[in-house]
């Protein structure tokens, strides 16, 4: 176009309207993608609070970068293949192994067949269940529970499926009891104790569960299924409280100078 | 907007104006040939991406930064432990399948109380006439073990990493599942053979069961198929442990490890 000014059939001079004749054309037809921030404006109610979380998430995100102090490698990672496959197949070959020699060399057992009128002298589940098994016969200590002077309150067997729902409860609740940026059991000497109590006890428990191979009485096997994880767990609260001190004084310097302890 | 075909993706006339070999040549028309048809350089940018993700530059670890790793590498092995319960979870899978074409979840044949059912014959079948029979169900009842050896193990090490912290609760959560779930893979497949442990532990089940208040019968009739024991608890057990629970357990599986690789593994500081 050599002349701005000439004028146009219909008496304009607009340049861009020369096209179709309409109003100005500053987005083409065709091409109306709404932007992000359109979209917002556009919706109301709880779409629009989600774009506003993404927008503000994307900028935390941003800013957590920007202000981050990590330093980048002067090597490139690991490659996927060959290094990690070859790692990764060796360590699955060995243990798919191991799983092999072990079922060779140490056969399945098999018993006798079912027999509905006659009740085993020792009825066992796997040995992973012995712990499980063990919370079934709590029943000794389920008269101490009653509240209406030495009534049984609850079931024998009730109490253990409520022992059972304390047990999964608890371990579902530690993420939300335990919170912080600590990972070290000398950080947090209380929880290791908590971690080792829970360990002994499902020792002590499977010990209960086969009771009738131990050469001492029930009371006392009771007791012990629940002093041991609490000495265990007594144990493991002094010593890590003895090291702390010493450890920490290496953590804080190697580390939380850059991230201060919550 | 003008319908005519514009110059600029006339990707043929561009071609000619470059000064190219003859391979260059062919390389380029058969890309753009195979490109208008199936759209392949959308393919070798995804390629692309996964490759430079594959190789990316990594920021340095924790570990490295501050020079742990001679304190750590001797954990290291623990964290190997998740894709050990994967690796026996895939053992007992595929001997699984192989006893399950043996297999039969009957209690029939039993004349008098005591007697070999079908289900029990059927696992003497396998362990003395089938071809490396009993070879395959004592790798099925050790790869089993390994199992749930390397979940309790996994779940330990979780712990006492603190591991399980803000963003992973999830990812905690869902393991408990799976535990729970592993155990009773574990329970369903003792009931399987329905030897005399494998009756009287279905028996507590069912006494379990009945104990608790409201829903008690009402799980007692879903899982043991009645107040008794008999056909309907073999079935039951059977349906549970090789067509429930192995969708179930590999799809939570799946789910948790895609967690783990989105929020990457928790570092030990
Ligand atoms: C079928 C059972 C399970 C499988 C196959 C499995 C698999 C895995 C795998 C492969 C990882 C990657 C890191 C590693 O290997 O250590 C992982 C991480 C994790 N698992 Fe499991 N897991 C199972 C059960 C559990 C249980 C019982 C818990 C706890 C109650 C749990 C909690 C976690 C958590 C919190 C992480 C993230 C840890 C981190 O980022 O360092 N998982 N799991």
């Amino acid at each position: 176009m050599t002349d701005d000014t000439t004028p146009m059939t219909d008496g304009g001079t607009d340049e861009e309207a020369r096209t179709d004749g309409g109003p100005p054309a500053t987005v083409p037809p065709d091409d109306e993608t709404p932007t992000w921030s359109e979209r917002k404006e556009h919706t109301s109610g709880l779409a629009q609070l989600t774009y506003q979380y993404f927008e503000r998430s994307r900028r935390e995100d941003e800013n957590l970068r920007a202000e981050s102090t990590y330093v980048e490698r002067d090597v490139l990672g690991f490659p996927t293949w060959p290094h990690e496959t070859i790692r990764n197949l060796a360590i699955t070959s060995f243990f798919v192994g191991i799983i092999i020699l072990i079922a060779a060399i140490l056969p399945a057992h098999y018993g006798e067949p079912a027999n509905p009128g006659a009740t085993p002298a020792i009825i066992l589940p796997d040995w992973y269940l012995y712990w499980s098994f063990g919370l079934l016969k709590l029943n000794p200590i389920n008269p101490n529970l009653a509240v209406l002077g030495g009534n049984i309150a609850i079931s024998n067997e009730f109490l253990g499926i409520i022992a059972h729902g304390i047990v999964f409860g608890t371990i579902t609740l530690v993420p939300f009891l335990n919170k912080g940026g600590a990972r070290r059991p000398v950080e947090e000497p209380f929880w290791a104790a908590v971690g080792v109590t829970g360990v002994v006890l499902s020792i002590t428990l499977a010990a209960l569960a086969i009771q009738n191979f131990f050469p001492i009485t029930l009371d006392l096997l009771l007791t012990l299924t629940f002093m041991l994880p609490l000495v265990g767990g007594i144990i493991t609260y002094a010593v890590l409280k003895t090291m702390r001190e010493g450890y920490m004084y290496d953590l804080n310097r190697r580390y939380y100078m850059l991230r201060p302890p919550k | 907007m003008s319908l005519k075909k514009q110059d600029d993706m006339d990707h043929n006339a561009w071609l000619k104006k470059q000064d190219l070999t003859v391979i260059e040549t062919a390389f380029l028309t058969t890309l753009i040939w195979l490109d208008k048809r199936l759209r392949i350089v959308d393919y070798l940018e995804l390629l692309e991406t996964m490759y430079y993700r594959a190789n990316m530059q990594m920021p340095k670890s924790h570990t490295e930064q501050y020079d742990l790793d001679n304190k750590f590498w001797y954990w290291y092995p623990l964290y190997s432990l998740g894709s050990l319960s994967i690796i026996a979870y895939l053992v007992a899978a595929v001997s699984g399948a192989l006893l399950g074409f043996y297999y039969s979840p009957s209690t029939a044949g039993a004349a008098a109380q005591g007697d070999p059912t079908a289900a029990y014959d059927s696992v003497v079948m396998i362990m003395t006439d089938v071809q490396f029979g009993f070879m395959l169900r004592s790798i099925h009842s050790w790869a089993a073990q390994f199992m749930v050896a390397a979940v309790f193990l996994h779940m330990l090490r979780v712990y006492f990493t603190g591991s399980y912290k803000e963003p992973r609760e999830v990812n905690w959560i869902l393991g408990v599942i799976l535990i729970g779930l592993t155990l009773l893979f574990g329970f369903s497949g003792y009931v399987l053979p329905w030897k005399q442990l494998s009756f009287w532990a279905a028996q507590i089940g069912v006494e379990m069961a009945l104990a608790t208040p409201l829903v008690g019968e009402w799980a007692a009739q879903l899982l043991f198929g009645g107040f008794t024991l008999g056909q309907a608890t073999l079935v039951r057990m059977y349906i549970l442990h090789v067509f429930v629970l192995p969708f179930v357990v590999t799809g939570l599986i799946a789910l948790h490890v895609g967690i783990v690789w989105v929020q990457g593994i928790a570092e030990p500081h």
